[in-house]
C-alpha cells in the first residue's frame, strides 16, 4: 500500500470516529490536535526534510491569524478571502526572511538565531501596536467562517463537528501535498540539502532555491493553519508568535518523528491531549512537557513513529 | 540631556556585565562541547533564588550566601551534565532541545516551589555614590566590579595557565589534545559546570538589585546569546564587550526610540552583524 493510500485509510477511520464519539470535549481536543498536527507537518518540511531549524514558524502562524481578522474587519472580506490574503502576506514575508537568510548562507545555529530574531521582531510589533492588535489582551473573534454545504446552503461553521471535518480535511490535504512534494524531485533535492548542502551544490542542485522553496511552503501551510486555529479558538493573542509556540512545534515533530511526513501528527495528538486527559497544574505541565522533550531526544531520537517502525521491521526480519 | 545619556551609558554597562557573564558561559560551552546551553538562563534563575533563600529565609550573610548559591548552582550543573549534556556533545540541535526541555523542567519546578509572585530581597548595601551629579547605587557598582573581576580572571586563566593552553589545544584538535594528555572528558564536564556556576553568580548578584521570578532567565539567555554572537562566539573578552555593547545600545536606544521596542534594538543589531560580519565584531581575537 502506498503512503498516500495509508493516509487515506487512517483519515477515513477518523472521519467515522464522530459516529462513536459524541463527546464535544474529545472532539475539541481532536480538532486542536489536527490543526497543530498540520502545523507540525508543515514545520517538518523545513526541519526534518530540508534540515533547517527555523524559528519563524510561530510567526507565520500568528501573523496569518492576525492578518485574517484584520482583513475581515478592515476590508470587509469573508473568512476564506481573508485567509488567502493572510497567506499571501506570510508568503511574501517568508520570501523576504528566507532570501536574507539563504543569500547570506546562514546555517544551523545561525539560521535558527536569525529566524528567531525576525520572529521576535514580529511579536514585538504585534505586542506594541495597540491600536491595531489590542496589545497583550489580544482580540476576541466572534465571527465564524461560513461554508456552502449541499442541501443546506450557506451555513456558519460553529459546531465542533463541522470544525472536526474541516480540520481533518485540511490536515489530510496537507499530508497528501507534503507526501507528493517529498516523493518528487523536489523532495530529493531537499534530502540532498539536509545531508550535505555543499555536496548538493556541486551536483548542480540550486541550494538557495530549494531551501527557499521549503521555507516558503512550510510557512504558507503554517499561515493557513493560523487562520483556522484562531477562528476555531475564537481569540488571538501575541503568544501565538512566541518562542514557546515555535518550540512546542519542534517538540511535536521530535516526539512524533521527523522521518515520515505524517509522523509529527502523532506528536501533536500526544502533546495536545495529554494535558487535558490528565489534569495537571500549569507548573507540573511544564515539567512533564520538558521531561518528554528530554527523554524523547535521549532515548527515542527517531520519535514514536521511527521507534515503532524499527520494532516492526526487526520483528519481520526475525 | 547629557546627564541622561551618561546615566544610561553607565546603567547599560552594568546590565551589560550581567549579559556578559552569561555570554561567557555560552561561549565557553560552545567552544568546548559544541552545544549552545540555553538552560544557562534557568541556572541564573536558580542562583538568584538560592541567594534570596539563603539570605532572607535562612538568615545567612549575603557575602556568604553568594558563594553558597554559586556552589549549589554548579552542583546542579554537574548533575545536568552527567545525566543530560554528556549525551549531546557536539550535537547542536539535540543539545539545544535538551537544554530547552531542561528550562521547562527548572522553571516548572521553581513555579511549584516559589510561585510566580516575584521575590524582592532586602537591601544588602543601601546608599549611593555620587560622581559629578550622577547617582549610582553602591550595590550596582559592587556587582559591576565583581562580574568584571570574574570575567578578567577567566581571561587570565585562559591566557596564562595550562588550563587555557589545554582548552585552546582542545578547540583546535580534540584528538591531538587527548593524545597530549589533555583529559577531554573532564574538560567538557568542567566547562559545563563552570558556565553554570558563572550563571549562578550572575543570578545571585542580580537578586540583590532587582526582583526575581521563575521566568527571569529567558530574557537573559537571549541577551547573552546575542552578546556572544555580537562579539564572535568563542571570544572571552568579546563576551564582555558584546554584553556591554548590547546593554548600552538598549539603554541609549531607549532614550531616542520608543521604549516598547527596547528588546528589538539588540535583535536588529544582531541580524546585521550576522549578515555582514558573521564572525563577530572582534573576529580573530581571543
Amino acid at each position: 500500500m502506498t503512503a498516500s493510500a495509508r493516509v487515506l485509510v487512517v483519515a477515513a477511520a477518523f472521519a467515522l470516529l464522530p459516529v462513536l464519539i459524541k463527546s464535544d470535549f474529545i472532539l475539541t481536543i481532536l480538532v486542536f490536535s489536527f490543526l497543530l498536527g498540520m502545523l507540525a507537518v508543515s514545520f517538518n518540511l523545513i526541519f526534518g526534510f530540508t534540515g533547517q531549524l527555523s524559528m519563524f514558524h510561530a510567526a507565520a502562524f500568528g501573523i496569518a491569524a492576525y492578518a485574517t481578522h484584520l482583513a475581515m474587519v478592515h476590508l470587509g472580506v469573508s473568512f476564506w478571502t481573508g485567509m488567502l490574503l493572510a497567506a499571501t502576506l506570510v508568503a511574501v514575508l517568508s520570501l523576504i526572511v528566507g532570501i536574507i537568510c539563504f543569500r547570506f548562507r546562514l546555517k544551523e545555529f545561525y539560521f535558527a538565531v536569525v529566524t528567531l530574531a525576525f520572529s521576535e521582531m514580529a511579536r514585538l510589533v504585534v505586542l506594541n501596536w495597540n491600536s491595531v492588535t489590542n496589545g497583550t489582551l489580544g482580540i476576541i473573534l466572534q465571527d465564524k467562517p461560513s461554508l456552502w454545504l449541499p442541501g443546506q446552503g450557506v451555513v456558519k461553521v460553529d459546531s465542533t463537528l463541522m470544525w472536526y471535518f474541516i480540520s481533518l480535511a485540511a490536515l489530510v490535504l496537507t499530508v497528501l501535498v507534503c507526501l507528493r512534494v517529498i516523493s518528487s524531485w523536489m523532495g530529493r533535492s531537499f534530502a540532498a540539502i539536509r545531508l550535505n548542502d555543499e555536496l548538493g551544490d556541486t551536483l548542480g542542485i540550486n541550494v538557495f532555491r530549494y531551501k527557499l522553496a521549503a521555507f516558503a511552503a512550510g510557512n504558507l501551510i503554517a499561515a493557513f493553519t493560523g487562520s483556522l486555529y484562531a477562528f476555531f479558538l475564537g481569540s488571538i493573542e501575541p503568544g501565538f508568535l512566541s518562542i514557546e509556540q515555535s518550540l512546542a512545534i519542534v517538540a511535536m515533530v521530535l516526539l512524533g518523528g521527523r522521518g515520515a511526513v505524517a509522523a509529527p501528527v502523532i506528536g501533536a495528538l500526544v502533546l495536545t491531549s495529554l494535558p487535558h486527559l490528565i489534569h495537571f497544574g500549569a507548573e507540573v505541565r511544564s515539567i512533564v512537557y520538558g521531561s518528554i522533550l528530554i527523554l524523547t531526544i535521549l532515548l527515542m531520537p527517531q520519535g514514536i513513529y521511527g521507534t515503532l517502525s524499527n520494532l516492526g521491521r526487526r520483528r519481520r526480519a526475525a | 540631556m547629557g546627564q541622561l545619556i551618561l546615566g544610561q551609558l553607565l546603567n547599560g554597562a552594568i546590565v551589560g556585565t550581567l549579559y556578559g557573564i552569561i555570554a561567557l558561559g555560552v561561549t565557553l560551552t560552545f567552544g568546548i562541547t559544541g552545544i549552545v546551553n540555553f538552560a544557562l538562563g534557568a541556572f541564573m534563575m536558580l542562583g538568584a533564588y538560592m541567594a534570596w533563600f539563603l539570605t532572607d529565609e535562612a538568615g545567612l550573610a549575603y557575602p556568604l550566601a553568594v558563594p553558597c548559591a554559586v556552589a549549589i548552582t554548579a552542583l546542579a550543573g554537574l548533575l545536568a551534565d552527567q545525566t543530560l549534556f554528556r549525551f549531546t556533545r557536539n550535537n547542536l540541535v539535540n543539545g539545544l532541545l535538551v537544554s530547552i526541555g531542561l528550562i521547562a523542567v527548572m522553571e516548572g519546578g521553581a513555579l511549584l516551589l516559589w510561585t510566580s509572585t516575584p521575590k524582592n530581597m532586602e537591601y544588602v548595601l543601601p546608599g549611593v555614590f555620587t560622581f559629578f551629579g550622577l547617582v549610582v547605587p553602591k550595590m550596582k557598582l559592587v556587582v559591576f566590579l565583581v562580574l568584571l573581576g570574574v570575567i578578567l580572571a577567566t581571561y587570565a586563566a585562559l591566557t596564562r595557565t595550562w588550563i587555557g593552553r589545554a582548552a585552546y589545544a582542545y578547540s583546535q584538535n580534540p584528538e591531538a589534545a587527548e593524545l597530549m594528555g589533555v583529559r577531554t572528558k573532564v574538560m567538557q564536564s568542567g566547562v559545563v559546570v563552570y558556565s553554570t556556576g558563572l550563571a549562578g553568580l550572575g543570578g545571585a548578584l542580580y537578586a540583590s538589585l532587582y526582583s526575581i521570578d521563575p521566568t527571569m532567565g529567558s530574557v537573559y539567555i537571549l541577551k547573552a546569546v546575542e552578546s556572544a554572537i555580537l562579539a564572535g562566539i568563542g571570544s572571552v573578552m568579546g563576551s564582555l564587550f558584546g554584553g556591554v555593547l548590547l546593554g548600552i545600545t538598549e539603554g541609549v536606544g531607549s532614550i531616542y526610540l520608543p521604549i516598547a521596542f527596547r528588546d528589538a534594538y539588540g535583535l536588529i543589531f544582531l541580524v546585521a552583524i550576522l549578515l555582514f560580519k558573521p564572525a563577530g565584531l572582534f573576529a580573530g581575537r581571543r
